[in-house]
């Protein structure tokens, strides 16, 4: 019983690292530009396809891949902020949230047209080993992808605490009109926090190409759990994101361990639910918007 | 002539035009497409009363849809209850569901009031699955056929559907009249253009939500009855579908938000190109249908925001304009 419990927790932890990657993204977006991007998963889902094609295409190893997908994403990122979401900017909500809704699913079904609801797998050496620990067993290729999902969620924290740039992020998304009165270009800023966001995207695509396949409908999970991690963890807050996503992990995991395979999301939305009932702004605090 | 008038010639020519439509054109699939619009047209009234006038943009009312469906269902089976009144049987038990579900989303704004209430409709379609023994679970069920029985919601003539899809659009639209026209019209707007200052000048705006919430609720519930009576089967991925949720918002944004004409307009405009479409192209091209869609949704955001209602309007205008007898009438419009 309770190495059951260990094992789901494992389990729970490691695929919550992805659903880290997707959630900073979100979060960020939300904090710097005040959007919600409701296409976020879709960008995974691009991130897997590349992954996929240089894997089936070239032999080219997920992990090694993830130097492609990570400027090509990066790039998309910073030409769908210049040319549809700086449109939409100050013009209320329905624009906003009906754009990248929009997007979603245009890029969903550009995916079923172009590539077929056929799930696509990549198998690496690494796919099915496992690190036994007593009776516990951690699978490799998820280990990786937790480890290196962390890696880059530490790399953005430095890269807003340290660098220029960061610092300029950072103080658009407290005060976009002192921040611009202090020579911040914001379309430059939104750009490249949105590149940033998009640039975690194909990470997670790419990491999870070993032990996960590519469908066009493949992103819709991880945005839906993203959206609930970025409540949890307080709208805006990278770090709050971070820690909420481990845990809808955890939760999601023991959901399908105790209650049935097909209750996950059950629980992940029942969380939800009972953050809003109980502790509206999340649990770091602050306002909810 | 006055605008007044104007209005009501093209309304009774419009009804008229709604009316003789099955009479004329008998084809199964012309009246199919027809049914669809006038049903996908009411549901996006029924969405647009709360979306479009308040702004509270809802992306799940497949929640109510399905309630609705699985309400006159169960009576039907079960108790041997006819759909007409398990129809509004789920409509009050959706307008029930409402005001939980609301208590809890409305706790938020904007895009994440959004996202709950697609949460809302997925634990939903979730929680129907696994009701196996009550509900059926995944495999759904038929609904049985008792051939040509007009007391229990069923038809031989496609066209007797026609006419009850027409009616519910004609409650509707003659709903959103009636509180387009009244102070909770009123109220509705200001929430929707800021709802911070709606409060400040005395509007309650939880209350006001909460109401427009259980009658969005309502009539979306008896869209999800008449949609299981027509094609006779439920489950919950057809019931609780998130197509539905999307739809609902999509015809109201496409025609013009919070306006009375908009979602029918919007509906006419996208259920015809998705005809359109597959007739071309078959069966086979399943992204085709969604891939259009989403690219006028975002032509229509970034271009016209308020709708392609207004460029009809703005058209209409212009011809009206160019003749001299009404000239007077488009000043005062003005």
């Amino acid at each position: 019983m309770l190495e059951t419990l260990a094992q789901a927790v494992i389990n729970g932890l490691l695929i919550g690292g992805i659903y880290a990657l997707v959630s900073i993204g979100v979060t960020l977006i939300f904090g710097v530009v005040k959007i919600v991007n409701f296409a976020q998963g879709e960008f995974v889902m691009i991130g897997m396809y590349i992954t996929f094609f240089l894997a089936n295409r070239f032999g080219i190893d997920p992990l090694v891949s993830l130097a492609v997908s990570i400027p090509v994403l990066f790039v998309i990122g910073m030409l769908v902020q210049h040319f549809l979401i700086r449109r939409v900017l100050g013009l209320g909500d329905m624009p906003q949230i009906f754009l990248t809704f929009a997007l979603s699913l245009l890029l969903m079904n550009v995916a079923l047209l172009l590539f077929t609801a056929n799930y696509r797998t990549v198998h690496t050496a690494y796919s099915d080993e496992s690190i036994h620990l007593g009776a516990l067993y951690v699978p490799v290729a998820k280990l990786i992808a937790f480890a290196l999902a962390m890696a880059f969620s530490g790399i953005l924290w430095l890269f807003l605490h340290l660098t220029d740039l960061g610092k300029a992020m950072r103080a658009a998304a407290q005060n976009p009109d002192v921040a611009m009165l202090m020579g911040i270009n914001p379309h430059r800023v939104f750009a490249v926090a949105f590149g940033a966001a998009l640039a975690l995207a194909g990470a997670a695509g790419s990491l999870l190409m070993p032990f996960y396949p590519a469908s066009p409908m493949a992103g819709q999970v991880f945005v839906l759990m993203a959206f609930v991690a970025v409540v949890l963890g307080t709208l805006g807050n990278v770090t709050g994101a971070l820690v909420a996503s481990l845990m809808m992990g955890i939760a999601e995991s023991l959901g399908i361990q105790f209650v049935g395979a097909d209750s996950g999301l059950i629980v992940v939305f029942l969380m939800l639910l009972l953050t809003l009932a109980f502790r509206p702004s999340g649990l770091a605090g602050g306002r909810a918007r | 002539m006055n605008s007044r008038y104007g209005v009501r010639i093209w309304l009774g020519v419009l009804i008229a035009f709604a009316i003789v439509l099955p009479l004329v054109v008998t084809d199964r699939f012309a009246t199919d497409i027809f049914i669809r619009i006038l049903l996908f047209a009411f549901i996006g009234v029924a969405w647009n009363l709360m979306g479009g006038y308040a702004k509270q943009l809802s992306l799940g009312h497949a929640a109510y849809f399905g309630l609705g469906a699985y309400t006159s269902t169960i009576l039907e089976i079960r108790y041997g209850i006819s759909p007409w009144i398990g129809m509004i049987a789920g409509g009050g038990v959706a307008a029930l569901a409402s005001l939980p579900i609301g208590a809890l989303c409305f706790r938020l704004r904007g895009p994440y009031f959004a996202i709950a209430t697609i949460a809302t409709a997925q634990v939903l379609m979730l929680l129907f699955l696994k009701f196996r023994d009550f509900a059926w679970g995944a495999e759904g069920t038929t609904i049985p056929n008792f051939g040509d029985a007009p007391l229990m919601m069923q038809f031989d003539e496609k066209s007797s559907y026609y006419y009850l899809a027409l009616g519910l659009l004609a409650l509707g639209l003659a709903i959103t009249y009636r509180i387009e026209h009244s102070w909770m019209g009123y109220y509705l707007v200001a929430i929707g253009e800021d709802e911070d200052a709606a409060e400040a000048i005395g509007v309650n705006a939880p209350r006001v939500k909460r109401d427009i919430y259980m009658i969005s609720a309502f009539l979306t519930a008896l869209a999800g009855t008449f949609y299981v009576q027509y094609i006779y089967f439920i489950d919950p991925a057809t019931a609780f579908s998130f197509n539905i949720s999307v739809e609902a918002a999509l015809v109201c944004i496409v025609g013009g938000i919070g306006t009375l004409w908009g979602p029918v307009v919007g509906t006419v405009l996208l259920e015809t190109t998705s005809a359109l479409l597959q007739s071309w192209l078959g069966s086979s091209a399943g992204g085709v249908q969604l891939t259009v869609y989403s690219l006028i949704l975002i032509a229509v955001i970034l271009w016209r925001p308020s709708g392609l209602l207004g460029v009809f309007e703005d058209a209409y205008r212009r011809i009206v304009r160019a003749r001299p007898a009404s000239t007077e009438e488009a000043v005062l419009d003005g």
